[in-house]
């Protein structure tokens, strides 16, 4: 209902101040997303911590476990992205 | 993983041209043989396989395709594929070479009698860094390791410990000058931790695509 009212005071080209702090919390929220779920820092960890291994830092049962946490991310993320979950598509802006 | 039950032909390297078919033997995915097609001056390096997605999760298969073409570079000069590269026939292959003929042309003669070597330097653990300092070494290193290179690429620093990720494309006949002077540098900033690999077939100096702008073809 909330976000109905928000539609329809847009498509009438009604700005209300506190509705548009939401739309910005909601574009905080979704840079956040991005942050969070960025592939490329994903990759670059499961990257570190094969390096970390190669060079004796970390044991051999230390890097299965952080690769294989990191390999279930990177899935994750790659299912995320796929979906699009974060994406809204504003009809009516 | 799609598959299928149909057969395809994989790509693993392209080489000079060899008289005749040549076979390095049955090395290839499922132990099939590794022998080379003819395409002008241009020698595909192929298996017969099954026509399937070749994954890019899948360790196992990203073994043999880079056994194979570590198996090829003792013998000759490659231009590498990028994994995943099947084809569904003969003729599809010979498409795609004579698409790419022109890129190849000027690959073999950057990589011809050359090979790759990686060189990571990172700080080690708890290292108190000095910025100025550290790109004052970075650049020491770098620089004396030029002189014996033809060229070199700054890859991903993918590690705030990582200072250097570099690969460096060697004649082959200096690789045991190279090889010297990594290890005179390693005793000289030996409060940086080195890793030297290599000698690898020389992706980061060619990069081909041929019917495709992705990785990991599948067609």
């Amino acid at each position: 209902m909330f976000l109905l009212d928000d539609f329809l005071l847009r498509a009438l080209g009604i700005s209300v101040p506190g509705l548009d702090f939401i739309s910005t919390l909601e574009l905080v929220k979704n840079l956040a997303y991005k942050e969070l779920y960025n592939p490329e820092k994903v990759k670059n960890r499961i990257k570190e911590n094969q390096m970390l291994y190669e060079f004796g830092e970390i044991s051999r049962a230390e890097f299965e476990e952080t690769k294989s946490s990191l390999m279930e991310q990177l899935k994750f993320i790659e299912r995320f992205e796929e979906m699009n979950l974060n994406a809204r598509v504003d009809l009516l802006s | 993983m799609n598959s299928s039950n149909e057969s395809g032909k994989y790509v693993y390297c392209i080489i000079k041209a060899q008289e005749g078919q040549k076979s390095f033997g049955n090395i290839g995915f499922q132990g099939k043989e590794v022998y080379t097609t003819t395409y002008k001056e241009f020698s595909p390096v192929v298996s017969d396989v099954m026509f399937k997605k070749y994954d890019l999760e899948d360790e196992k298969e990203i073994k043999v395709h880079t056994y194979v073409i570590n198996e090829v570079m003792k013998k000759c000069s490659v231009i590498p594929v990028a994994y995943g590269m099947v084809f569904k026939n003969k003729k599809l292959v010979e498409i795609s070479m004579r698409s790419g003929y022109r890129a190849m042309k000027k690959a073999i003669k950057i990589v011809d009698n050359k090979v790759e070597l990686g060189v990571k330097v990172i700080l080690p653990k708890d290292f108190e860094e000095d910025l100025k300092k550290t790109e004052q070494y970075k650049s020491e290193i770098l620089k004396n390791l030029n002189q014996v290179a033809f060229d070199f690429k700054n890859l991903n620093l993918f590690s705030e410990r990582l200072i250097m990720n570099t690969s460096f494309l060697v004649e082959k006949d200096k690789v045991q000058t190279f090889s010297d002077e990594v290890e005179r540098l390693k005793n000289r900033y030996n409060f940086f931790k080195f890793q030297y690999s290599g000698p690898w077939s020389p992706y980061n100096f060619v990069d081909i695509h041929i019917l495709s702008k992705q990785r990991g073809g599948f067609r």
